[in-house]
């Protein structure tokens, strides 16, 4: 077999961050090869780059032996590379025919050709085996059936290749079971498919080849028959350790400040979960994993629908991010743009927000606690660096914007007993990281409090004194501190249930 | 430390031009006015400018409330005529009946603020939406109430608070009970939005409601009560000029407009989140020397709409062009 596409040493970098560094990959006609990596492995940018989304650095991108470079998503697509988005792109209030022809509609004489369009609909959805009609709305469909459409929308074009971003992120087990035998099926047509999936059981099932990234390089590529999981969460997460973590509290962690037990939500199932004074408990899991979930939970953003939450033995209740905050919870947002600074506030302003939104509503904005003063005197303890902190909070770098929503929750010292750190370091440089974990570990030395939600495994086990794994909404288990990534992993993929994997593939 | 204040001094002095934009309009077209009409710089002809010119400036006050949470509210139009209307047919010449109905004035107000403020906050509609709900629905509902021609005057204890002036008054000659009541107005804006923790929560909100949801702000109530203060503004306003122009149908036409370009042009961003008091106050100035400009040249009253028109879209142009070159 000839590989279809072939992509040679692909570099691209954003400003200084190198998202990928000459990256060798190929697919052939009629396989499955799958891509795993970390989250921020380059996966999802790789892709983008073979959609055209994004223009490559350095090095090509041959199709059938040919050296094309997509300016535009739709040339891309007219070659023939058709890519099935984790967040489907459908427009939820257009039938599904029309769906599947947006953008290459077929016309008579100038005009919408309909019968034309549900006919060749109806067909390419009968070879995919299903009986989804090609008038329904898709908003009216399940994800499942949506993701039909999308595929049935690569098909029309005869994709030669698909990529597939996990496609079972979403699914329940019946409906990943019917997606996987719909990939063989596309697979005997001679399509070559690209499959991206964090599900080790699935990944075994159907990969043909299995190619692991890690911080934009390309690990290795191998047979199915030449791998185990073990050896693919190996690779994932297997990197030199950093020296830049703080040592650990030097004393026990005392009595629980946070617990929550018989935690459920929409997202979440049966948490049961304590956080002491004086540790830094650390919460990992993939993206889908519900961590997101019990972090807005616990800031009362998406409040828990039944369980109990006690701060220092106290029943609290947390129905919105105000009485959280009331309650002695301080939470320190992974999207600060979105969620953290009012950017157009003074550095100041920011740093006093939560103070003035406890304050009477009437009571002068820079009275007793409030004073220059005293944020100035807080911004510099947290040694923020700005020339004044009268100047716009979006002016400064994204480490001292963190800095200074951290001395928004410390001016409220001491009432603030958790605090809640998502992301903390996304989109920081090494250097403001290394001050953030010194300031959580101070933080925790104090006696508060640290849950520390995190996508990158090497600062959840660099820094957490103890740490949850999440798994489908749900704890899947603990670890002490120390801890191996690959455990981590192990959890967090959820590789207990490899067994029903093997089914799958029988 | 010298690098620190040097950077200080160069914020201040941003700030000093953000304000002086609204100032110097004002300034050229009242020299401009002066120019044609120099009595125009007597005091009490100054005194009387101010006076007509006061229920725009409290208009604009409360607009800029709504505009700094990041809304509009355009049911302020419709609310000064509701009041006129209202005024002249629940006291009916009464001049015991004055303090009541205005109390009762303010009550009306009250409601449709909380209207508006809950249907923002609660049923998530767009403030422009809404407010152009209420406004078409209070409109309605004060003509259908006075059935298009309102009956009953306003008897002279109200009307003097829109027109009567004080003479011999130490220091300025003459005084307006008007501009009596604008200053204030305008003090009160000034403090409730510079001078307490609710101004800056207000600034949070209109700069961005996740992060000021997030770090505790009470968001809806904060919403909810720009809509309340901004409707309040245009009671106040209302009885101004029901004072000052008597009963007519058309009483609040086109206000809401109005305070929200002279926000604009006093420098308040459109989304929400920056703008001042003093600000609103000179852009109102400017739009209102702007129309007496035009009537001393004599041009026609359907060009003023016009020319409100250009000098808004310049006004808000002039302020995007400052904000991209600051980024």
């Amino acid at each position: 077999m000839t590989a279809v596409l072939e992509m040679r040493g692909i570099g691209k970098a954003f400003g200084t961050v190198k998202a990928l560094d000459a990256v060798d990959f190929d697919c052939r006609a009629g396989e499955v090869h799958v891509i795993c990596g970390e989250n921020g492995a380059g996966k999802s940018t790789l892709m983008k780059v073979l959609g055209g989304s994004y223009r490559p650095d350095t090095g090509e991108v041959l199709l059938d032996g040919e050296p094309v470079r997509f300016q535009h998503p739709a040339e891309a697509r007219a070659a023939g590379i058709s890519i099935v988005h984790q967040e489907l792109s459908l427009l939820p209030f257009r039938t599904v025919a029309e769906n599947i022809f947006t953008g290459m509609e077929p016309t008579r004489w100038g005009l919408l050709d309909r019968r034309q369009m549900d006919e060749r609909a109806r067909s390419l959805l009968d070879r995919l085996g299903s009986s989804i009609s090609t008038s329904a709305l898709v908003a009216d469909l399940s994800i499942a059936e949506q993701q039909l459409v999308e595929i049935a929308k690569a098909m029309l074009v005869n994709a030669k290749v698909l990529v597939m971003d996990e496609p079972t992120a979403a699914l329940d087990d019946h409906d990943a079971h019917s997606l996987l035998k719909l990939v063989g099926r596309m697979k005997t047509e001679g399509v070559a498919i690209i499959y991206i999936s964090h599900r080790m059981p699935e990944v075994m099932a159907i990969a043909d080849r299995v190619t692991v990234l890690k911080d934009g390089r390309h690990i290795w590529t191998r047979d199915r028959r030449d791998v185990t999981i073990n050896a693919i969460v190996t690779a994932m997460v297997g990197r030199e350790l950093q020296d830049f973590y703080p040592a650990r509290g030097a004393t026990e962690p005392g009595s629980p400040v946070l617990e929550i037990s018989g935690g459920q939500s929409r997202y979440l199932r049966d948490i049961n979960f304590s956080a002491r004074a004086g540790e830094i408990v650390g919460v990992a899991g993939l993206e889908d994993s519900g961590k997101g979930a019990l972090a807005r939970a616990l800031f009362g953003d998406s409040p828990l629908a039944a369980g109990e939450v006690r701060i220092s033995g106290q029943p609290v209740s947390l129905h919105s991010p105000r009485q959280a905050a009331a309650a002695g919870i301080g939470y320190l947002p992974g999207d600060r743009k979105r969620e953290g600074i009012a950017p157009r506030q003074s550095v100041r302003d920011n740093a006093l927000l939560t103070l003035q939104a406890m304050a009477p509503a009437l009571s002068s904005p820079n009275g007793g606690a409030r004073s220059r003063q005293k944020v100035d005197q807080s911004l510099r303890h947290m040694d923020v660096r700005a020339g004044d902190f009268g100047q716009e909070i979006s002016t400064l770098s994204g480490g001292n914007q963190q800095k200074a929503i951290i001395a928004r929750w410390l001016m409220r010292n001491p009432r603030v007993f958790v605090f809640v750190f998502v992301e903390p370091t996304r989109g920081i440089d090494v250097a403001a990281k290394a001050a953030i974990y010194q300031t959580m570990r101070a933080l925790a030395n104090e006696g508060r409090a640290i849950v520390m939600i995190s996508s990158d495994l090497p600062e959840i086990v660099g820094v957490s004194d103890r740490i949850v794994v999440m798994h489908q909404g749900r704890i899947a288990g603990e670890l002490p501190a120390g801890a191996e990534e690959g455990a981590v992993m192990q959890l967090a993929l959820g590789v207990a249930a490899a067994a029903t994997g093997r089914e799958m593939a029988s | 430390m010298t690098a620190i204040s040097d950077t200080a001094r160069a914020t201040r002095r941003l700030s000093l031009r953000n304000i002086n934009f609204a100032l110097v309009i004002f300034v050229v077209l009242y020299a401009a006015i002066v120019v044609l009409q120099p009595n125009y710089l007597d005091a009490a002809l100054f005194m009387n400018f101010l006076r007509r010119a006061a229920p725009l400036i409290i208009l604009a006050s409360g607009q800029l409330y709504v505009i700094l949470s990041g809304g509009f509210d355009l049911s302020m139009g419709a609310v000064v005529t509701l009041v006129v209307l209202a005024a002249s047919m629940l006291i009916g010449g009464d001049p015991e009946m004055t303090w009541v109905v205005i109390a009762s004035l303010y009550a009306m107000g009250l409601a449709v603020g909380l209207a508006n403020g809950f249907i923002v906050s609660f049923l998530k509609v767009p403030s422009i939406i809404a407010t152009l709900g209420t406004m078409l629905l209070v409109n309605g509902l004060a003509l259908a109430w006075s059935g298009g021609a309102p009956r009953g005057d306003l008897p002279d204890n109200f009307r003097n608070l829109g027109r009567l002036v004080l003479k011999d008054v130490p220091l300025v000659g003459s005084l307006p009970i008007a501009v009596l009541i604008l200053v204030v107005v305008t003090l009160l804006a000034w403090w409730g939005l510079h001078a307490t923790a609710y101004g800056k929560r207000l600034l949070a909100v209109g700069d961005n409601p996740r992060a000021a949801e997030l770090a505790g702000v009470p968001v809806k109530p904060t919403r909810i009560s720009a809509f309340v203060i901004s409707a309040l503004s245009a009671v106040t306003a209302g009885i101004l000029i029901g004072g000052f122009s008597g009963v007519s149908v058309n009483a609040g036409r086109g206000l809401e407009l109005q305070a929200i370009a002279a926000c604009v042009i006093g420098g308040a961003l459109l989304l929400g989140g920056r703008g001042t008091v003093v600000g609103a106050l000179f852009g109102a100035l400017s739009l209102f020397a702007l129309f007496t400009l035009l009537n001393l040249l004599g041009l026609p009253q359907a060009l003023r709409d016009s020319l409100q028109g250009v000098i808004l879209i310049a006004a808000v142009g002039a302020s995007v062009l400052r904000h991209r070159r600051s980024t």
